[in-house]
């Protein structure tokens, strides 16, 4: 009984909350690099405020579980963690329930940033999230192979169909929302959208009907996309590359440092990424990605919180992530700085070229609903269990439905 | 008279006492059990959207149930989840019995194949969903290497992105790894079949077929209905294997009842629909085991009584 008595207390001490110092509280990704440059990072912050502990909570990489984790916290009206990493489509969701704080008050430089982050970060006119690292689709191509990249879709495709290997364009295909980004990329590069300025859905117009015929022919029928896709994401479609196997790749920035590490790639120092090319009439397009740093709406030190969100960032600690981790500044402004055009292992043209065709995804608080519809049918029509035509005009049926039983298809707010 | 009287309260008494007894484990029941399932009840006849606090939690009655029967993509995974059920649960029976009846006659290094036997079934559902994915998956798989080979297709076959190639890998997975126990639980029930009657049975010279049709399998009836009970209650709940290995796709070809709704609570954050999906999942499956319980049950008595 006696020994167990300390037990007790050692437990109960370290379930009480610590009380000394204030703590902040700080939810993300803490993994390999990236979370040893946080932790330097946030040093730093605490070394220029004395007195102040910021501790790191690590949340899971997986977006779909770090969003299950989020939920259980911020439904539980907790106050910790004060600043959490949120996925770009996720803002509205969380500001729509009254999960994160407006930041107007704070007067944040909005300017500054990509204007379709800040675009997918606004919600009801009010900006609730700053963009911290910008992500976006982009083709990888063999400079090995060809003296330039493709410069429409039917020459992608016509390239991608030669013999190889090295042959066939991959991407992320799978069921999931790696597709919808891939899906708006097409989209885009016909000249369509998912929603309309004023919130219509307009996914089953004729355009978005010949992106998605494009892609299922290019797998079926030139055999330019190797079926195996339609389950695969980043990972798989970045080995069929590292690997030599596959001609061209849509992947996100992380690849290219990968790609470029001669022990685990075949093809360092032989590819190059440009921006994904479109068809006659429309418009090249980059997938907007990446994760944007917001207020807990229950934080009992929203002030602290936002100092902490503006030092992560600014321009200094942004020059530093893309130097370490290789992720995107998401202020156009830093792609003229000297080290960033050292530390992107592409020509920072290129880069901003690239960042300047993001289109970011549908901003609203159903995002999630609206995507998985788009996927199951989108899939359907990739896996020939459906016409192209007869998907996307199911999938815009049921996304009315949603839009207008969720009381947002009239008041706009997009 | 006076003797009824005393015997009533004496009666009355145990009864008391036999509830205190129970109390604990009624509570805990309570607890875990009646507790959740009356609070998803209750959510399901609510519109709780997490969404959008704003609707608040208004009573909508039975909206989310019609939503949910008005909805074709619900209707599907109802229909996926019978058809694994009824494949996974066919196979795995009738595997399990010719393992158990191999191990029931296989008297050397018995504890050895039992042992071996096991195994699939101790690996957890998650790494057996990957390892079937990965022997599925891409032109090089195991299973497009084993048709090549067999001269059985002159394209490799892209598994996982065919409505109906996509079952494969799903079925078999989960035979290859509940199979094991289901065998054990007809090996159990073969075991108390009295050797007397097979015994009988050779003297009378009947075959060995015949033997088995006419002893082996009725007495061994009642371990295989418990066997196929638990595994079409599982399978009615089938979730982990199909998320880590099709995600439900392709489009939503391979997507059970569970992962639908899981979607809906946890993704989508519709806490009022999803529950009603949930509730109707619970209500149908209990159901289905009472029923069965009950055909089970006759069999016995009627057994008896012979």
């Amino acid at each position: 009984m006696r020994g167990l008595l300390p037990l007790l207390l050692l437990a109960l001490s370290a379930c009480a909350r610590p009380s000394a110092a204030p703590a902040l509280t700080l939810a993300t990704s803490a993994v390999g690099r990236e979370g040893a440059l946080v932790q330097a990072q946030l040093a730093r912050f605490e070394a220029a405020h004395p007195g102040l502990r910021v501790e790191l909570r690590s949340t899971p990489d997986e977006a779909d579980t770090r969003h299950q984790l989020f939920v259980h916290w911020l439904n539980a009206h907790a106050s910790e963690p004060d600043v959490l990493q949120l996925d770009v489509i996720w803002t509205p969701e969380f500001a729509a329930a009254g999960w994160i704080l407006p930041l107007d008050r704070f007067e944040p430089e909005a300017g500054a940033f990509l204007p379709a982050a800040v675009e997918a970060n606004t919600w009801r006119g009010q900006l609730f999230a700053l963009p911290w690292f910008v992500d976006v689709g982009m083709l990888y191509w063999r400079t090995d192979l060809a003296a330039r990249p493709p410069d429409d879709l039917a020459t992608l495709a016509a390239e991608a169909a030669q013999p190889g290997p090295p042959s066939g364009f991959v991407w992320q295909g799978a069921r999931y929302e790696g597709l919808v980004t891939v899906f708006l990329e097409h989209l885009g590069g016909f000249g369509g959208r998912i929603l309309d300025d004023g919130g219509r859905v307009v996914v089953d117009r004729e355009p978005a009907v010949r992106a998605l015929e494009y892609m299922r022919d290019s797998i079926h029928v030139q055999r330019a996309v190797p079926a195996d896709v339609l389950s695969w994401q980043e990972e798989h479609a970045r080995f069929a590359f590292q690997n030599g196997s596959a001609r061209f790749m849509r992947n996100w920035p992380y690849a290219v440092p990968l790609l470029s590490d001669p022990a685990q790639s075949k093809v360092a120092g032989r590819f190059g990424v440009a921006p994904m090319p479109a068809a006659p009439g429309g418009t090249s397009t980059a997938a907007l990605g990446g994760s944007q740093l917001a207020i807990n709406a229950r934080s009992d030190q929203p002030e602290l919180a936002y100092a902490l969100i503006q030092f992560l960032v600014a321009p200094a600690q942004m020059i530093e992530r893309a130097q370490v981790a290789g992720q995107y500044p998401s202020r156009p402004s830093l792609y003229d700085d000297a080290a960033i055009r050292a530390a992107l292992a592409i020509p920072a043209v290129e880069a901003r070229a690239i960042v300047e065709r993001a289109v970011a995804r549908p901003a609203t608080p159903v995002y999630s609903e609206l995507s998985s519809i788009l996927q199951v049918h989108l899939h359907r029509a990739l896996t020939r269990q459906a016409e192209p035509r007869a998907a996307l005009g199911t999938a815009a049926v049921e996304m009315r439905a949603l839009l207008s039983r969720s009381g947002l298809d009239a008041e706009g707010g997009w | 008279m006076t003797r009824g009287r005393a015997f009533t309260a004496l009666r009355r008494a145990e009864a008391r006492a036999a509830w205190g007894f129970m109390a604990p484990a009624l509570g805990a029941m309570a607890l875990v059990a009646a507790g959740p399932i009356a609070w998803t009840a209750w959510e399901s006849v609510h519109l709780h959207d997490l969404r959008m606090p704003w609707l608040d939690r208004p009573f909508v009655g039975l909206d989310n149930y019609r939503e949910a029967l008005a909805t074709p993509r619900l209707i599907a995974a109802a229909g996926h989840t019978a058809v694994f059920a009824i494949l996974t649960v066919t196979l795995e029976v009738v595997a399990g019995l010719g393992l158990a009846l191999v191990l029931h006659h296989r008297r050397r290094a018995r504890g050895v194949v039992r042992a071996a036997a096991l195994l699939p079934w101790a690996l957890p559902t998650v790494v057996v969903a990957l390892l079937w994915r990965f022997a599925f998956e891409g032109p090089a798989s195991v299973a497009n290497m084993t048709l090549a080979s067999l001269n059985l297709a002159d394209q490799p076959v892209a598994w996982l992105s065919g409505a109906v190639t996509a079952w494969v890998p799903i079925v078999l997975a989960d035979a290859w790894r509940m199979t094991p126990f289901v065998a054990l639980l007809i090996l159990a029930g073969l075991q108390q079949i009295d050797p007397a009657l097979h015994e009988a049975a050779r003297l009378d010279g009947a075959s060995p077929w015949r033997a088995f049709c006419a002893i082996t399998l009725p007495l061994v009836a009642p371990a295989l209905l418990v066997a196929a009970l638990f595994r079409a209650l599982d399978a009615v709940r089938v979730f982990d294997l199909v998320y880590v290995l099709t995600g439900g796709g392709p489009g939503a070809a391979t997507e059970p009842l569970s992962l639908y709704a899981f979607d809906a609570l946890m993704r989508h954050l519709r806490f009022g629909y999803g529950s009603a999906i949930s509730m109707g999942v619970f209500v149908a499956s209990f159901a289905g085991a009472l029923v069965w319980i009950r055909l089970m049950g006759q069999r016995a008595l009627v057994r008896e009584e012979a």
